[in-house]
């Protein structure tokens, strides 16, 4: 199937996302919310694009429309452009001085809000990409609580959770850097609770916490895979050099 | 009165009665009607003479032998007209009364029940007629009314599955398992024109057909009974005072499509509701209208009831699926349908409370039939809850294609107070308001849609003079930025920043600028939401700009509230030319902020709580808003 965006005819099969496709023509379209490595959930909904269909038009959020016919797709018309600016100032008016949305609000051409009240300290945008990722691993430490605009992402009732394995998954995927995970003194902090650092066994560096070195040998372990030791990127690369380099001799 | 007749007397029991006590106006019923006797039937006795017996009997009794059958007494679901609420009517006689209080049980026992005779005082009077009534019938606000969906509201007593066979209930599910293919109930369904009351009005038939066609199993049905709106209570009636036709309607639906399995999501406010559909489940259960081999066809189908938290936005359709799987109540996007992929990926038939209350009569009654009632592409009739400032208000159905005038004039018997109408609310919170220009716009899903406003699932509140449009629409953006579920950013963080505006206009922050900037905000909303809570949330707001701009504009211009509701923008004087001295305004303040003095009537500022009472009160209208004062300073 080939579907137009842009002008540009692109190769598609039936069910691909739009945003995809983009990607893959190398068509640029903005995203918050998107990670490559999770399904699309169009909540930032920077995303959205204009498609034509049968003549009709109509505005689609790109991460999740499925395509099923040979449309035509406007990633940039002024309707889109109207939309996603308000967006983007809806964003800033949120999270002013986070650095990621302020670029976003430059490029966009945005002045500085100054009609709505603005928190500083703001930096989460809800787009719930760390919810989405702790589901992934199976751990279901958090979650997005209250609804409409007392929504926050946080762990049941604000406590330590029981099962948080510290990964800071959720702090990897966020395009606001929101989450901070503070490592000191060979401990970790998040989610309100204190994780202990555990070290690499051949040079001693801090590698991850216990619990989550834990859950991933358990997880190999079930899958019949060898036993792995704990140790850090630059050891583990360096023991299988050397593995390889033994076998070669 | 032929003495073959049982009488009923049918008490209402719906919410608005019961609040007022029609639960206890039933019982006294019940015990007084014990006490007088005339609860032993009494046939048998005079068929054979039995002296003994009749002698035992109250003495009113004796006078007139041929009234001696033991009357029925029912508490029903919503009657309607529920501003006259608790309602009693005594049947096949015919009679109405209102406003009736335990202490006006007795009276109604022994003349109306005994000799006949009807207690004048407690007969309805017609606001618009002038004058009392003495059936329902003759009154202006059952007159234009048809009931379809709510044939049996208010007729029947809900917990008794003989009163609804009694009324043809589960014939049509006879009919349909006896005689019909799904295909027959399909096309019947699509024939008909029946489209989904829930709010977007889709065709009802199609969206069974496409269910139907998917290969894919098992197959869900669901009801929706979430009901959120504020002042909406038109599936609490049905499924309070008519659980069977929505399980009948279900049963139908599933046959249909080839689904064994339903859900009700009720939500749990609701207790009535539940209680009633409860007890009706295990009745169809036990007379094998559920359950495996449905009336010895072959199909089994069982239904299941969820109770809802009590989230708005679980009355959108996904995120009622959601729920029920136990996730977060979020929405998805409907780029494939829940017809193809619904509850946990399965095809599923989502419908709300009143459309499946439709089905049996459908069935029953034919295509056809349903079909010549409504305009070209609305077909049916449409129940509403009508509420506000109109005299009657209550639950009402009427053909779709009446006008809004009609509604609110003939069947809502006016505005209350004798004040002037200014607007009326239809379709929930993300509803819009329609001015008195389109007040003869016919009422249908497609021509509120281009009013600006939806049909939404049948709120209607009215709205007088003394109401601040731009208020109207801070209320309705507050409850929905508390109520989206914030999944997306321009529900949760465009909602958010209208309400700023809105309050800030409200409190007299207003600015230039403001009403582009809601506008624009608005589209936005409109356009990018996810779901359709946010992609209608700007309803209110757009509307009322679009047929109140005024009202804006003294706000943030003037800095006055026209209607003197908005209390920072609102100065209250009395109108010296106008005043009669009557003293009414004084006698109703209620800061004792009104001075009389030699000229008249004063307005102390200072002890003016701004509450509108004299405004109220005032009949020569001499009691006003100071407007425009900013402009002049």
């Amino acid at each position: 199937m080939v579907i137009t965006i842009d002008g540009i005819k692109c190769q598609a099969h039936k069910g691909e996302y739009i945003l995809d496709i983009a990607k893959r023509n190398n068509i640029h379209i903005p995203t918050l919310c998107h990670s490559d490595a999770l399904p699309g959930q169009g909540n930032c909904r920077l995303c959205i694009v204009e498609v034509i269909e049968k003549g009709r038009k109509k505005v689609v959020t790109s991460c999740i429309f499925p395509v099923t016919g040979e449309i035509e797709v406007v990633t940039n018309s002024e309707k889109i452009r109207g939309i996603r600016k308000t967006l983007i100032r809806l964003l800033s008016a949120r999270a002013p001085k986070n650095e990621y949305i302020d670029k976003l609000r430059q490029e966009y051409n945005i002045p500085p809000e100054t009609r709505f009240k603005t928190d500083d300290n703001e930096n989460c945008i809800l787009c719930g990409l760390c919810v989405r990722a702790c589901e992934e691993m199976g751990i279901y430490a958090i979650s997005t609580v209250n609804r409409g605009i007392t929504k926050k992402v946080s762990t049941p009732f604000d406590e330590a959770s029981d099962v948080c394995i510290g990964c800071g998954v959720c702090a990897y995927v966020c395009p606001t850097s929101a989450i901070k995970v503070l490592d000191e003194g060979g401990k970790r902090h998040l989610w309100n609770k204190t994780f202990e650092l555990m070290k690499c066994v051949k040079c001693g560096e801090y590698i991850t916490t216990r619990e989550h070195f834990e859950y991933i040998r358990k997880k190999i372990a079930a899958e019949g895979t060898e036993i792995i030791e704990p140790l850090c990127d630059k050891c583990k690369k360096k023991t299988l050099g050397e593995n390889m380099a033994q076998t070669y001799k | 009165m032929n003495r073959n007749v049982k009488r009923t007397v049918l008490i209402c029991c719906g919410p608005g009665c019961l609040s007022n006590q029609g639960m206890d106006v039933y019982e006294e019923f019940k015990t007084k009607i014990l006490i007088s006797g005339l609860d032993v039937d009494l046939r048998s006795a005079v068929e054979t003479e039995n002296a003994c017996v009749t002698d035992t009997l109250h003495p009113g009794i004796k006078t007139d032998l041929e009234t001696m059958v033991s009357p029925a007494v029912k508490a029903t679901g919503c009657q309607g007209l529920c501003e006259m609420g608790p309602l009693v009517r005594i049947e096949p006689d015919s009679i109405f009364y209102t406003k009736v209080k335990v202490s006006d049980v007795t009276e109604i026992i022994e003349k109306t029940l005994m000799e006949n005779r009807v207690v004048e005082r407690l007969l309805y009077k017609d606001p618009v007629q002038g004058r009392k009534v003495r059936a329902r019938e003759e009154a202006e606000f059952y007159k234009s009314q048809l009931k379809v969906a709510l044939r049996n509201v208010g007729e029947i007593d809900p917990e008794s599955l003989d009163d609804y066979i009694e009324r043809d209930g589960y014939r049509a599910l006879k009919i349909v398992l006896s005689q019909k293919t799904s295909e027959d109930v399909l096309s019947e369904i699509e024939k008909s024109g029946l489209r989904g009351r829930g709010g977007a009005g889709f065709p009802t038939g199609r969206k069974w057909r496409q269910c139907a066609r998917t290969g894919n199993y098992p197959k869900y049905v669901i009801c929706n009974g979430d009901e959120g709106d504020p002042g909406a209570f038109m599936d609490r009636s049905i499924m309070e005072g008519d659980p069977h036709s929505v399980i009948e309607g279900m049963i139908i639906g599933a046959y249909a499509v080839g689904s064994h399995e339903g859900f009700m999501y009720i939500r749990d406010e609701y207790f009535l509701a539940i209680q009633n559909m409860t007890k009706a489940l295990e009745q169809a259960r036990r007379e094998g209208f559920l359950g495996k081999n449905i009336l010895g066809s072959g199909f089994d189908f069982d239904i299941q009831i969820v109770r809802g938290g009590g989230a708005f936005v679980c009355g959108e359709s996904t995120a009622l699926m959601a729920s029920i799987e136990g996730k977060v109540g979020e929405p998805r996007a409907k780029y494939i349908r829940s017809v193809e992929k619904g509850l946990w990926g399965k095809p599923t038939v989502l419908n709300n409370v009143e459309t499946w209350a439709n089905v049996p009569v459908i069935i029953n009654k034919g295509a056809d039939w349903f079909c010549s009632i409504g305009t070209e592409r609305s077909k049916g009739t449409k129940v509403f809850s009508l509420v506000g400032k109109v005299r009657n208000t209550g639950l009402i159905e009427v053909p779709m294609g009446v006008t809004l005038r009609r509604i609110i004039f003939d069947i809502g018997g006016g505005i209350a107070g004798g004040r002037k109408f200014k607007a009326v609310q239809t379709g929930g919170p993300s509803g819009g308001c329609i001015p008195e220009s389109l007040l003869d716009l016919k009422v249908d899903f497609d021509t509120l849609d281009e009013a600006g406003s939806m049909m939404g699932s049948g709120g209607m509140i009215v709205m007088d003079d003394r109401t601040c449009m731009v208020d109207v629409a801070r209320y309705y953006l507050n409850f929905l930025s508390e109520e989206s579920c914030g999944k997306c950013v321009p529900c949760r963080e465009g909602i958010r920043r209208m309400l700023e505006i809105l309050n800030d206009i409200c409190e007299g922050r207003g600015r230039q600028g403001d009403i582009e900037l809601l506008a624009e905000l608005g589209e936005t909303v409109r356009e990018a939401s996810l779901c359709g809570l946010g992609k209608t949330a700007p309803n209110p707001v757009l509307t009322t700009i679009k047929y109140f701009k005024d009202e804006y504009l003294a706000h943030i211009e003037d800095k006055t509230c026209p209607a003197g509701v908005c209390k920072n923008l609102t100065t209250y004087y009395i109108d010296k030319t106008l005043c009669k001295s009557c003293g009414l305004c004084k006698k109703n303040c209620p800061s004792e902020a009104i001075e009389e003095k030699l000229e008249g009537y004063f307005i102390n500022l200072l002890k003016c709580i701004k509450c509108g009472s004299c405004m109220n009160a005032c009949r020569f209208g001499a009691v006003k808003i100071l407007a425009g004062i900013m402009r002049k300073l």
